[in-house]
């Protein structure tokens, strides 16, 4: 019976499939994450290198961003990469590398990858993780000059409306418009504002001041708010119309 | 079999269970559209006439993928055992059923329409939908159990008054779909019942996310079988008589379905191989045994294209390849061919990348990635939505006596999209493997020029893919045309059931496959092994549980 061979050959096909796929685990060790229970979940982010090119990160996943955002390590290095999520589900894949790791509540997720090119590597979560998703994603500087992150090109676009800008990064997720109460605290009235900050210092409100709020958001802490804003991919321009919004926010 | 006159009433619920999801299909298509134009960077914005970008792909998902693909194969199971036992259903049952699913469907609708449940089709947690989201899904589902157990006992009446005679393939086929259905959907109604409600209520504070994901992809793989499987029947039963000839082996048809039973469900684990909180091993075995289950689609492939041949043969068609030309490409009285087998060249593809995606560490490449929807739109929006939307249109005219309208454009629509499908994944396929994520709003970041995340190297993904799917969308609409016009024209007789019905022309007699019991316990057997120490695992960890998440906050909801 004909059909009957057919059943046979389809078989030894997937037979043969599944055999050349445990040649590539056992002779190239391209394997998949394993089940980790000896390593508490974290939330604090950690760059180590144990020894000349020879690195451990601890990467923390957050809506919207990876802690650490920008890593430099030399080319020829092998990294430990631990990876632990801070509120919901996220993805991390290492584009052009073999790192695609679920970062799921609860447990913590493991890979071991060796950059030997140079180059800029894009980290991208790619599990949906929220409205500002897209947004979310960080950078490995595989580099001999290590350490400083080159900066990122100066942004060539006209200016957008700082309200879509604000809109678009999910800013007024935690962010009122209105001076309703909000996680974040309102956005109305900032501009020119006295802030109280954690130190005791007080700061005013002006263009310097919000545009390192939205660049490195841990700069400056505001007194009686939680220390979770990421830092968001905005372009720079895109921080020149965020400030012209706000200050028409009285 | 010849025509059959059914009851009013049953003929009353097909045409709804089939009209109210492709009325819903518009929306889900036309999300669908969005989706690209987003992505290809057309769009830069976070919504688009008052939607989300992340609700619209939601809608996408929920509508397309769930509601019109459950309320068809209830719609079609009801005309299948109608059909082929010529006997009665249980209609109040019936109806039962069909309210259930409709009261089920408005209710995780109102959520999705006003932003309460932009969490995707997946639903994971810890973001959380609106509890009125999981409720309606699970009265939706429900209601698909209600038709399926009122089927049995027609079929064993059936049974009764037909001892010794083999159960028609189409029967066997229903049954198998809702078997693996029911398989399949008894994990996710764990998670939602026991996890999800009481924790998105306020109930429970936190949520066992591994746990829940288990659940869900425990779910989640047989359901594309059941996706699946009515596709087959048709493929089995009609196809082959629509080229004019026989089911080239009974014997192909009766082991696709048992084996599908045994080893649709063992297999979950492979959509989580890039996931902590699960060892390799584990992924290894399910690795296998969903290899395992291509088997089948393999033996499906080899028996379609001899029962073609075969048809085509005895059309007068010869030579190698010569007898290609006289399968009925655009014979407009038998146009229900032109929805199968595009679907079936859809399938090759679609099959190809879904073997990839179940080796193992090749995971790694695409997982996430814009590969995945690639692979899945030439399967679900393949072999599956084709044969759907065809068998929509099939019961449409047969229930009302009305003629197909527009016949010459309707036997063109399949190719038309199937050719939108191809090139739209080439376009995702090469964007995947170049690193680009499904489920990523690319117009605001990646795909947008002025933002320092912009990767100019995806440009020709997206290229191909707002082409594809621009195609895709122009040839539903065109679907949508003839649908609406074919259920607002004059009926030119009583309606009634009629559906092509192929004879074997190899009727082999093997007894293994002539019950569906063994296979079933085959099922429960192969899922003891398959879950049973993964769960264990998860047990004994003791992950932290969290606290639910609304997508638009970072911060958690807690009291």
């Amino acid at each position: 019976m004909l059909e009957k061979r057919i059943l046979f050959a389809a078989t030894v096909f997937i037979l043969a499939v599944a055999g050349v796929i445990a040649l590539t685990v056992r002779l190239f060790g391209i394997g998949l994450p394993n089940c980790l229970t000896d390593v508490r979940p974290f939330r604090e982010a950690k760059v180590i290198e144990h020894a000349p090119k020879r690195y451990e990160i601890h990467y923390v996943a957050r809506m919207w961003q990876f802690e650490p955002a920008d890593v430099s390590v030399v080319p020829g290095s092998t990294v430990d990469l631990y990876v632990s999520t801070a509120d919901v589900t996220h993805g991390m894949q290492i584009v052009g590398t073999n790192v695609n790791l679920m970062a799921v509540p609860g447990a913590v997720n493991f890979a071991r990858v060796k950059f030997d090119r140079a180059g800029d590597y894009l980290v991208v979560c790619n599990e949906y993780c929220g409205v500002a998703h897209h947004n979310m994603a960080g950078r490995i500087h595989v580099t001999e000059a290590a350490t400083a992150p080159p900066k990122p090109p100066p942004p060539t676009v006209p200016l957008m409306r700082g309200q879509k800008v604000l809109d678009d990064n999910g800013c007024t997720a935690c962010h009122s418009l209105d001076g309703s109460a909000s996680p974040g605290g309102t956005f109305k009235g900032l501009y020119g504002s006295t802030r109280q900050l954690a130190d005791g210092k007080t700061v005013t409100a002006d263009d310097a001041y919000i545009r390192e709020s939205i660049e490195k958001p841990e700069a400056k802490l505001v007194k009686g708010l939680d220390p979770i804003m990421p830092a968001l991919p905005v372009a720079s321009d895109e921080i020149t119309s965020v400030i012209e919004y706000l200050k028409t926010l009285k | 079999m010849n025509r059959q006159a059914i009851e009013p009433s049953l003929k009353k619920i097909i045409l709804f269970d089939i009209l109210l999801p492709m009325v819903l299909l518009i929306l889900g298509i036309a999300m669908g559209f969005l989706q690209i134009l987003y992505r290809a960077g057309v769009i830069h914005s976070r919504s688009f006439l008052g939607i989300e970008y992340y609700q619209g792909l939601t809608l996408h998902g929920a509508i397309n993928a769930v509601v019109f693909t459950t309320f068809f194969a209830v719609a079609f199971g009801h005309a299948i055992i109608r059909y082929y036992t010529q006997k009665p259903l249980l209609l109040g049952w019936a109806w039962i059923s069909l309210i259930a699913m409709t009261v089920g469907t408005v209710m995780a609708a109102i959520p999705m329409l006003t932003g309460k449940a932009s969490v995707l089709y997946t639903f994971y947690p810890p973001l959380k939908a609106h509890p009125a989201f999981y409720f309606g899904l699970v009265l939706l589902v429900v209601g698909s159990w209600i038709a399926f157990f009122s089927w049995i006992p027609v079929y064993r009446a059936w049974k009764r008054e037909h001892p010794g005679e083999k159960t028609p393939l189409a029967l066997l086929g229903i049954f198998t779909t809702f078997i693996v259905w029911f398989i399949a959907t008894i994990p996710v109604a764990v998670e939602i019942i026991f996890l999800l409600i009481p924790w998105s209520l306020g109930w429970t504070p936190t949520v066992n996310v591994p746990l829940a994901r288990m659940l869900f992809w425990f779910f989640g793989h047989p359901l594309v079988y059941f996706w699946l499987l009515p596709a087959y029947v048709m493929y089995y039963t009609m196809l082959p008589k629509l080229t004019g000839g026989k089911l080239y082996s009974d014997f192909a048809g009766r082991f696709t379905f048992m084996w599908l039973i045994a080893f649709s469900a063992p297999i979950g684990i492979h959509h989580q191989y890039t996931e902590p909180a699960i060892s390799t091993t584990w992924k290894a075995v399910h690795a296998f045994f969903t290899l395992l289950v291509a088997i089948p689609s393999l033996v499906t492939a080899f028996t379609l294209a001899a029962s073609m041949e075969h048809g085509a043969r005895e059309k007068g068609g010869s030579g190698l390849f010569g007898w290609w030309k006289k399968l009925p490409w655009v014979d407009t009285d038998r146009w229900m061919f032109s929805y199968l087998f595009a679907g079936l060249f859809l399938f090759i593809f679609g099959g190809i990348t879904g073997i990839v995606n179940a080796s193992y560490n090749l995971d790694n490449v695409v997982h996430n990635t814009a590969w995945l929807p690639a692979h899945f739109h030439q399967t679900v929006a393949g072999p599956v939505f084709l044969a759907y939307i065809g068998g929509s249109l099939l019961l449409l005219t047969t229930l009302t006596g009305r003629e197909v309208a527009m016949k010459k454009l309707n036997v063109w629509i399949p190719y038309l999209w199937t050719f939108g499908v191809m090139v739209f994944s080439t376009g995702l396929f090469v964007g995947g493997v170049a690193g680009e994520p499904r489920r990523t709003n690319l117009g605001l970041s990646y795909m947008n020029p002025g933002s320092p995340l912009y990767q100019p190297q995806w440009k020709f993904s997206r290229l191909f893919g707002s082409i594809g799917g621009t195609i895709m969308f122009i040839a539903m609409l065109l679907f949508f045309v003839v649908f609406f016009a074919t259920a607002l024209r004059k009926k030119t007789r009583e309606g009634a059931l009629e559906l092509p019905v192929s004879e074997p022309y190899h009727d082999e007699h093997v007894p293994a496959l002539l019950s569906m019991r063994p296979w079933i316990v085959i099922a429960i057997v192969l899922l003891v092994i398959a879950y049973t120490a993964p769960f264990l695992e998860l047990a004994k960890a003791r992950y932290e549980g969290a606290p639910p998440y609304a997508p638009d906050n970072p911060i958690a909801q807690t009291k």
